[in-house]
């Protein structure tokens, strides 16, 4: 069985590494919620048929090389550094009886006993809707051979809220949108998205502030629509939104490309060589430099890398690379000298490297 | 009418009770009536309204209104139609049921739709597929009634049978 240390010092998973030249969708996130038929919810139920719950979803995944790990049975500081991969729900850190299955790469989770029995998640980089809904769909087929679900001819899947009930899907994409926010077109934006049944939120969900320009675009019907519907909307909103932010890019960078190069350097300056660091302005920083890197101005820093840097100044990152638990003043300074080490070590690496292919090339 | 006091079962009996001189009556069922004393004073004050509505004394027309607005309650977890608005969750998956009448008006106002479209558990399509072969055996059932062939009808017939055994097994199973 992997422990969870695994999971933990993993820092990036798979789902936030850069596939294509796609710099606008970070990731892509499906999420199915599923009920046990005639049981009580989770958040009725008693502790005895929560763990039979657990124990009876664990015993169909472990065997398929899901790891299994009771929120019980890990540290606090464990459960925040998987809610800050998004690996669990903060919802789920909370539930004494929760329990998580993993995936060994990470792409899918499967949550037990939080606001629903189940909560099947997977998750994938860049703008992959069908994908991750396939790969979660495959882990509801497997289930549903054991599992009498709780379905109903009219109303479909069964769900606590009932803002999940009928296809008990939610697909959302986590966006950059840079150029959008700084000419205050998000506003606007986020007005207009209900009338076409979807959401925009700030990345740490429900009333969490856009930190480092991340947005969540996702849908708010699941009754009445088909899940290929809910996928195909989704789907072309969001590339009516790449294509506005593309337009805005460029039009900063017409009227206003100085200004704009000032502020992609000087956030750069402040990862490379602040003592003290924010984690609000850590991530405002990390998007003014992906945007950087995006319209080409910055080419020593991998997107990579601000993946990397943008789960690691979060707080219970910093705690585990610590080994130890921060007072707020402490934090702000092991997140400073966490991204100097991550962005000034990558650029002189980096300035080595093409020293020595110059040398090459310069002796043949 | 269900018992005002546990909200569950069936009411069998009127309790009239008097607090200094204010007349109460209650409607109970058996188990809750046997269990009031007739000189205790209840003191279970849900709301701040309820609480004020016994201190003052309410329209009698107000009175009987309330009760018929409690009624829906689910018979699994007992959670009640109140409770649901008030919380947003169901309680369990049979609250559906329980609130079924409701709940259109509802998820309208949240989805737009009432009627779920799409993916569904395979068992629940393989009955969905077996329903609609048995209502087309039935139709040419009664064409083959119709047009006199009554042989073929008895084999359609006993066919239609068989697979309606074959629903009725696969649902109590």
């Amino acid at each position: 069985m992997t422990n969870i240390e695994t999971f933990l010092q993993h820092v990036t998973p798979a789902w936030m590494r850069p596939d294509s030249e796609d710099d606008i969708v970070i990731s892509t996130r499906i999420r199915l919620a599923r009920n046990f038929a005639h049981q009580a919810f989770p958040r009725k139920q008693n502790e005895e048929s929560a763990k039979a719950t657990s124990e009876k979803i664990a015993s169909i995944l472990q065997p398929k090389h899901f790891a299994y790990f009771t929120m019980e049975q890990l540290t606090p500081l464990q459960r925040l550094v998987l809610v800050e991969k998004h690996m669990i729900s903060p919802l789920l850190a909370k539930r004494k009886f929760g329990s998580v299955l993993l995936q060994q790469d990470e792409t899918i989770s499967v949550m037990v006993n939080e606001e629903d029995h189940l909560r099947i998640q997977s998750l994938q980089p860049g703008l992959r809707l069908k994908e991750a809904y396939d790969a979660a769909a495959a882990i509801d087929e497997l289930l549903e051979q054991q599992i009498d679900y709780a379905y109903d001819e009219q109303f479909g899947y069964l769900t606590a809220c009932p803002t999940n009930t009928g296809t008990g899907l939610r697909a959302s994409v986590m966006l950059h949108l840079p150029a959008l926010t700084l000419t205050n077109e998000m506003k606007q934006l986020i007005q207009t998205m209900p009338r076409l049944g979807m959401v925009v939120r700030g990345i740490y969900g429900e009333g969490s502030e856009n930190l480092g320009n991340m947005y969540q675009v996702s849908n708010q019907m699941t009754l009445g629509k088909s899940e290929a519907d809910i996928l195909a909307d989704l789907q072309a909103v969001t590339e009516k939104i790449i294509a506005r932010e593309k337009e805005a890019r460029e039009q900063l960078l017409y009227r206003a490309a100085t200004a704009l190069e000032d502020r992609i350097f000087r956030s750069l300056g402040t990862l490379r060589y602040a003592r003290t660091v924010s984690s609000e302005e850590a991530a405002t920083c990390l998007s003014n430099v992906r945007l950087g890197i995006n319209l080409g101005y910055i080419e020593d820093v991998a997107v990579d890398t601000i993946n990397t840097c943008m789960m690691l100044i979060q707080r219970g990152f910093l705690q585990q690379y610590a080994g130890s638990t921060l007072h707020p003043e402490q934090r702000d300074t092991a997140r400073a000298k966490l991204l100097r080490e991550h962005l000034i070590e990558r650029h002189t690496e980096n300035n080595e490297t093409n020293g020595e292919k110059g040398d090459d090339s310069y002796d043949v | 009418m269900i018992c005002e006091n546990c909200q569950q079962r069936e009411a069998a009996i009127v309790v009239t009770q008097v607090n200094n001189g204010h007349q109460l009556k209650k409607h109970l069922c058996h188990e809750c009536a046997a269990n009031i004393h007739p000189f205790h004073v209840e003191q279970q004050h849900d709301t701040l309204h309820d609480m004020l509505s016994t201190w003052f004394g309410t329209p009698t027309w107000q009175k009987e209104k309330q009760p018929t607005k409690k009624q829906t309650v689910c018979a699994s977890c007992h959670t009640t139609f109140e409770q649901f608005l008030q919380d947003g969750k169901f309680g369990c998956s049979d609250c559906y049921d329980a609130f079924r009448d409701h709940l259109p008006q509802l998820l309208k106002r949240l989805h737009g739709g009432t009627e779920h479209i799409g993916k569904m558990p395979n068992a629940v399509s393989e009955k969905a597929a077996l329903k609609k072969r048995i209502e087309l055996l039935r139709q040419t059932m009664r064409t083959a009634v119709e047009e006199e062939r009554f042989e073929d009808a008895a084999k359609l017939r006993d066919e239609a049978r068989a697979l309606e055994a074959q629903l009725a097994g696969g649902e109590t199973s």
